[in-house]
């Protein structure tokens, strides 16, 4: 019989649901467990081997302190392939949505005072391409059940992981909803990346992004609809970055040009 | 002789932590439960925001405790801002609430507390001996999971729940079906709280401590409320928090501390048992009324035996709401009556008291204050780890065996390390 794949499952900074969703496929779970050989997964196991080569290493959450940074490249060492699991890990996710403005030290300072800590020297929140580099990505926060399975499923079997790369909008009409932003709402649908569904607008709660920015987003069409709409040019930016992390960064400059 | 126990990342929990204790000439010199999780410094980031924007990603503390961090921001926001709270809206809520103590807590006790009792790295590990548990106990998450699906839209981090109201109601036929799988499992979950029940726990860490808790209105049983009860019958309103709970910073740990009159204390499924237990009824009462004991007061390993007793309340409870949802009219949604003010909301997550309070000055946060179960549960979590490390050594345990005893008092705990890094005194713009 052929060497099952060898896989680590690891996590940084971020709340733990891209793990958590692994553990939330209950039907799945025991198969999962018998066709990978798991070497690391402390959310779940207590038999976890640091040393271990792994064929895939899934990387939860972004880079919060020089510990992680440290553990991050020492998992690039020890993996094949690694794969960026979910939005933390992917763009930032919501620690990152005020990334590179600068007054991350003064708001370090607004929760803990001037305290001082031997744990770790913690840093701005950063994904991890900035780091190492990514072979392949999930995206989610947290990835939906059938995209993540199929995705782990193909890294398996040695391939790449697909993902859904059409925005939310179009999964939103494939759902026969109303559009919200005709209804006055600000959706993010038609920038954000697909898989999920569609479940908010379905909800009739307006999409908040959190898969992170598809690439053939266009911010500034959105931006100049949400305009014409009354939202004013903070807010619509605000929102642009809850959950854009690294990637809207880049955008914000000629967003903020474009506004005026 | 020195002994150092050392354990570096711990396993079975959820987040970064780790345990650091030095044993020299049979004293217990130091004891730390380290947080390494990095800080996120969400209440920083909630300054400036509109409350929905605040609802859609103080969420993302914790994907284990999403729904209790989404309705205790929400009744934090509609106490500050006047909102209307409608019938059927303060039930769905209720509904949605039930469905994550029931998924977080099987999850708990049985794959990540149970293997240790039962002698198993893993949960997926006991499948060949004890099949029918394993699967019975996933039935039961998957559907606390479902509960949460239906009610806010995704079961992680869902958007369909917020002030005002909800963006859609479940049907009648997703209610029913909630109503016909929660009395499946009753008979499992009920039968669950034996297996754990007998479980011999040890009492080499006991100490009476004090615990904490919502205390929801009417003399109900329940898991949010405006008071917070203590086990010596004390009643405070949830307002006071701060004035009670007093907190500090420690530098092993990104996650703050709490001390009630100078002491620490727990919060969490067997501290709610033991404030409002005795409200329980129905088969929930009864197994509270067999088990029941007063080394509950002084051992925090039977948390998990609480947490069983709780999911039959659960089970119960959600067929009820079910019955009252399904005759309530569908509201319109809730605005806001003010745009300035501050609201405290509290919260039992399914670790404990969580606490979110806002201020509000032209409808945008001015103030932000998270406190999260976890770490109103380090002070004590380090209290037991001093007990059992001076017991153990004491009867001659190595190093090793240590470390195993205090892993198994982390995870009774449960903690939930994602959620104890984001709290913070009061921040201010």
């Amino acid at each position: 019989m052929k060497k099952k794949p060898t896989l680590g499952i690891y996590g940084f900074t971020g709340c733990a649901g891209c793990q958590l969703s692994l553990l939330d496929c209950e039907d799945e779970l025991i198969d999962l467990f018998s066709a990978a050989d798991i070497k690391v997964f402390y959310e779940a196991m207590s038999n976890n081997d640091d040393e271990a080569l792994v064929d895939i290493a899934l990387v939860e959450g972004s880079i919060n302190t020089n510990k992680q940074l440290d553990e991050l490249k020492e998992i690039r060492e020890k993996a094949k392939v690694l794969v960026a699991f979910g939005s933390c890990a992917n763009h930032g996710c919501v620690q990152a949505m005020a990334l590179g403005d600068g007054k991350w030290e003064q708001r370090f300072k607004q929760v803990y005072g001037d305290a001082k800590f031997t744990v770790a020297i913690p840093r701005e929140a950063q994904p991890i391409h900035k780091f190492v580099k990514v072979d392949a990505f999930i995206p989610g926060c947290p990835p939906s059940k059938i995209q993540m399975l199929r995705a782990i499923t193909q890294l398996l079997f040695g391939n790449k992981p697909t993902y859904t790369n059409s925005p939310v909008c179009l999964e939103c009409k494939f759902r026969e909803n109303e559009c919200l932003l005709n209804d006055g709402k600000l959706c993010l649908g038609p920038l954000t990346m697909g898989g999920c569904t569609a479940p908010c607008p379905t909800h009739n709660t307006p999409c908040i992004g959190c898969w992170g920015i598809i690439e053939e987003a266009n911010h500034i069409a959105e931006l100049k609809l949400l305009k014409e709409k009354g939202f004013k040019t903070e807010e619509i930016i605000r929102r642009f970055r809850m959950f854009g992390g690294s990637e809207i960064v880049e955008k914000i400059e000629k967003l903020l040009e474009v506004a005026k | 002789m020195k002994k150092i126990i050392e354990v570096k990342h711990l396993a079975r929990v959820e987040g970064d932590g780790g345990i650091y204790v030095e044993i020299e000439n049979d004293q217990v010199k130091k004891v730390q439960m380290n947080i390494f999780e990095g800080p996120r410094l969400i209440e920083a980031l909630a300054i400036g925001k509109l409350p929905e924007e605040v609802i859609s990603f103080t969420p993302r503390i914790c994907a284990i405790c999403t729904v209790s961090h989404k309705n205790v921001a929400i009744r934090s926001i509609e106490r500050a801002l006047k909102y209307k709270e409608d019938k059927k809206t303060y039930f769905a809520r209720e509904l949605m609430h039930l469905g994550e103590i029931i998924e977080s807590h099987s999850l708990h006790v049985f794959a990540l507390a149970l293997p240790d009792y039962l002698g198993y790295p893993n949960v997926i590990a006991m499948v060949d001996k004890y099949e029918d548990v394993v699967k019975q106990a996933l039935n039961l998450k998957k559907f606390g999971n479902k509960v949460m699906q239906i009610l806010n839209g995704k079961y992680i981090h869902g958007e369909n729940a917020t002030a005002g109201g909800f963006g859609k109601f479940p049907t009648e036929k997703e209610l029913l079906e909630i109503k016909k799988e929660a009395e499946e499992l009753l008979p499992f979950s009920i039968a669950a709280t034996d297996i754990v029940g007998v479980l011999e726990l040890p009492d080499y860490l006991e100490e009476e401590t004090v615990f904490i808790c919502c205390n929801p209105a009417d003399n109900k049983f329940g898991f949010w409320g405006d008071e917070l009860i203590f086990s010596n019958g004390k009643v405070i309103p949830s307002k006071k928090y701060k004035e009670n709970l007093i907190e500090r910073t420690v530098p092993h740990s990104f996650a703050k501390r709490s001390l009630y009159k100078g002491k620490p204390f727990t919060v969490g499924a067997l501290a709610r048992l033991n404030c409002i237990g005795d409200r329980l009824k129905k088969e929930a009462g009864k197994k509270y009324k067999k088990y029941k004991n007063p080394r509950w007061l002084k051992n925090p390993l039977f948390n998990n035996l609480a947490q069983t007793i709780e999911m039959i309340y659960c089970l119960e409870r959600i067929p009820e709401l079910v019955d009252i949802l399904l005759k309530l009219p569908t509201p319109e949604f809730e605005k806001p009556a003010k745009k300035r003010g501050r609201g405290v909301g509290t919260v039992e997550a399914p670790r404990g008291l969580l606490v979110h309070d806002y201020s509000f000055e032209d409808g945008y946060v001015t103030n932000a204050n998270i406190i999260t179960p976890t770490a109103y549960n380090l002070d004590d979590i380090e209290k037991y780890f001093k007990n059992s490390a001076f017991n153990l050594n004491k009867a001659g345990k190595n190093e090793d065996e240590i470390a195993f005893e205090l892993e198994k008092i982390v995870r009774a705990y449960d903690p939930c390390i994602s959620c104890a890094t984001h709290l913070v005194k009061v921040v201010k713009k």
